[in-house]
């Protein structure tokens, strides 16, 4: 079976073009443009400032996406074109930037920036111009309260579903073994907290007291008072909720301090490729929520993971993944309609998309009425230098080490 | 109530970041001492320095530490080509405004080359002992905020001494307590002031360094140090380099002490708080301070 992976891999890649192309016959209407006019599609990135990491692997997703829907012919006959800009993770830059592409460059289409600070912002623009927008890296509660009609959330969960898996998982185990005291830090950004905000809820509800309660602004550098704080409180549980360089620095610090907690869990930072070394090695027992691993089995995502890694040479990451996930949405539902430009055509697309399921490299994927999706994420876990899904029981990898070992 | 591990951890930890802050201010309130100058920049060059400190490291594999062996003597010769170059040709009638906008300046081109050389991404250097840390009465001490400490300490104690018993320190002394008597006594003020400035500047690099050992680097950091700098200083008695250091000491201190029971955010606002209620109450500052008040 293996020796034909290959094979296997191109009847995969077909079946999911004929997938397409059948949910894709509901709507055609055969008016499509010639083949010369590419299909233009505006994006602003933060490629500066304090998402510049996560934003530049959104940036990868999304041209990897972009390169392989154009080497098998493009979309409706159509060559896909990228119109990056970037927005330095700044809220008012990105909205100048999607005024600008979608009302002086006229873009065809839209897809959302990274992380939710940049999305609300981005979301009203698109919102007022009428434009479908499918977004990457919204996933905190607040950006589906804002009333968009037009908005999809490219991933399996938002931001509070995303410890959904643990949560049942901590609170099934039997009394004596189940942690008492949980200390939560989380930085002043919806998402990041959303998923430790989630969790807390949930742990509250079952009984588990919280000692520590902190919240830090986003260009917070210093992490040794926070980190005294938990120490001192000696929570059996520590929470935080990270992006990525404030999730690294506060672990250096408790570990600092030598605290050793029975679980830790972080919301983003542990699945970066760069984690291990960032903290020396002293990974051990670590948890992080994640919407992707490059190992599923969904056959778009053997696809997307051998040609990304022919492309840039590294396996890709959630970030990428999300991306990636993005432009297969719209593309599923751009095929289903047989339009790309601005107008009516943008309002087919959004109803479309409302109604029915796209298979993705995260999996099937269908939204509520706001854009949430609905589902919860993995939990992977730091173990013996490798990081491995152990939640939820049906695609664990590892069994999950609780009480952790000492980092 | 706060536990009394907590309590002793945060005053070590307080202690540790005084200790920088010390420097920092030091280096700052010695340019106003010399030449009434506001240096925005001061902390620019101090961002700068925590970067080559980080590059250093990235490209040769050695401690970051050794690279002060380049950027103290590099940072000192930059003071003295800016103070005699720049600063030394504004008129003295608006010096001290022209020089906030001369030295603004200077931070935002510091700001723009890291981000084109370096982007924006937060760099942290990676050491083996980034993680260790020693026990003191429970409570527990990072190794490298040790380091920075130290150099820190040993930088003020050498400008202490520079300044107390060499020639050169009574001449700068001199300059910065009556420049016209300083010059009718024989002394060259304009080299002298130059010297200092490029004095100011080399804590910076330590200071850096000291950084960059234990926190991330990005190039618009240094807005956030700034402003904590100025306050100190404004606190500690503009021109005071004791001053400045026990200004810095207490409120690095209070700042680490008041995260317990207001948290992160607020807890910065420390420094804003001593700002105002220095300038409503005793505008001279409370340590020295003798040459604010008179200007």
């Amino acid at each position: 079976m293996h020796a034909t992976a290959r094979v296997k891999l191109g009847i995969a890649a077909s079946a999911v073009a004929v997938a397409l192309a059948v949910t894709g016959c509901t709507g055609d209407g055969g008016s499509e443009k010639p083949a010369s006019d590419p299909i233009v599609i505006g994006i602003s990135l933060p490629l500066t400032g304090d998402f510049a990491e996560p934003g530049k692997g959104v940036q990868r997703g999304y041209e990897a996406w972009a390169k392989i829907v154009n080497d098998q012919g493009g979309l409706l006959g159509r060559k896909i074109e990228l119109k990056i800009l970037d927005d330095q993770s700044n809220a008012d830059r990105v909205v100048a930037d999607y005024e600008q592409l979608i009302g002086r460059d006229k873009v065809d289409l839209v897809f959302g920036p990274f992380s939710t600070r940049l999305v609300v912002p981005a979301g009203r623009v698109a919102e007022e111009y009428g434009m479908l927008f499918v977004e990457p890296a919204g996933a905190a509660a607040q950006v589906f309260e804002q009333g968009f009609k037009n908005l999809f959330y490219a991933a399996p969960a938002v931001a509070g579903d995303h410890y959904n898996h643990l949560a049942k998982h901590i609170l099934a185990l039997p009394a004596d073994r189940r942690p008492k005291t949980a200390a939560y830090a989380a930085m002043d950004d919806p998402f990041a907290q959303g998923t430790a905000y989630g969790l807390k809820a949930k742990l509250e509800a079952g009984g588990i007291t919280t000692v520590v309660n902190e919240v830090y602004p986003p260009n917070t550098t210093d992490f040794g008072g926070i980190a005294a704080k938990i120490a001192a409180s000696k929570a059996d549980i520590v929470v935080g909720g990270s992006q990525y360089q404030d999730g690294v620095n506060l672990i250096v610090a408790l570990q600092q301090l030598n605290y050793q907690p029975k679980l830790a869990a972080f919301s983003t930072a542990p699945t970066n490729p760069e984690f291990a070394k960032a903290i020396g090695n002293k990974t051990e027992g670590i948890l992080a929520p994640t919407g992707y691993t490059n190992k599923a089995k969904y056959p778009s995502n053997l696809e997307f993971v051998e040609k990304y890694k022919a492309q840039f040479g590294t396996e890709p990451e959630e970030d990428e993944a999300n991306a990636y996930t993005t432009g297969q949405v719209v593309a599923a539902a751009v095929k289903a309609v047989g339009c790309a430009e601005q107008g009516e055509c943008q309002k087919k697309l959004v109803d479309w998309l409302r109604t029915n399921k796209v298979e993705t490299v995260v999996g099937p994927l269908s939204w509520d009425a706001q854009g949430r999706p609905q589902g919860a994420h993995m939990i992977q876990q730091w173990a013996g230098g490798d990081i491995q899904i152990v939640l939820p029981e049906d695609v664990k990898e590892a069994g999950f080490i609780y009480p952790k070992p000492a980092w | 109530m706060p536990s009394g591990g907590l309590l002793l951890q945060s005053v070590v930890l307080g202690l540790l970041l005084g200790g920088l802050y010390a420097l920092l201010a030091a280096g700052l309130t010695l340019y106003f001492g010399i030449m009434r100058v506001v240096m925005i920049a001061h902390s620019a060059f101090l961002i700068l320095a925590a970067y080559v400190a980080w590059w250093f490291n990235v490209r040769t594999g050695l401690d970051p530490l050794l690279s002060l062996a380049g950027t103290v003597p590099l940072f000192f010769v930059t003071g003295v080509a800016m103070q005699r170059l720049l600063l030394a040709r504004l008129r003295p009638a608006t010096l001290t405004m022209m020089s906030v906008l001369l030295t603004f300046a200077i931070a935002l081109f510091i700001e723009g080359m890291l981000g084109y050389l370096f982007t924006g991404t937060q760099r942290r250097i990676q050491l083996a002992y980034s993680a260790s840390s020693l026990d003191l009465f429970g409570a527990r001490i990072a190794v490298v905020k040790l380091i920075a400490f130290g150099l820190a300490g040993a930088a003020l104690l050498g400008l202490y001494l520079l300044l107390k018993h060499s020639r050169f320190g009574w001449a700068l002394r001199a300059t910065i307590q009556h420049r016209d008597a300083a010059r009718l006594a024989g002394i060259d003020t304009d080299r002298v002031a130059g010297y200092g400035f490029g004095l100011g500047l080399a804590t910076a690099a330590i200071g850096g360094t000291a950084l960059a050992l234990d926190a991330t680097v990005y190039p618009s950091l240094h807005w956030h140090w700034i402003g904590p700098l100025m306050a100190i200083i404004v606190v500690g008695g503009l021109g005071s380099i004791p001053g400045a250091a026990i200004a810095a000491m207490v409120l690095g201190m209070a700042q680490s002490l008041l995260q317990i029971p207001l948290g992160t955010t607020w807890a910065q606002t420390v420094f804003y708080l001593a700002l105002f209620a220095t300038l409503a109450l005793r505008p001279q500052g409370f340590f020295g301070g003798r040459l604010a008040q008179r200007f």
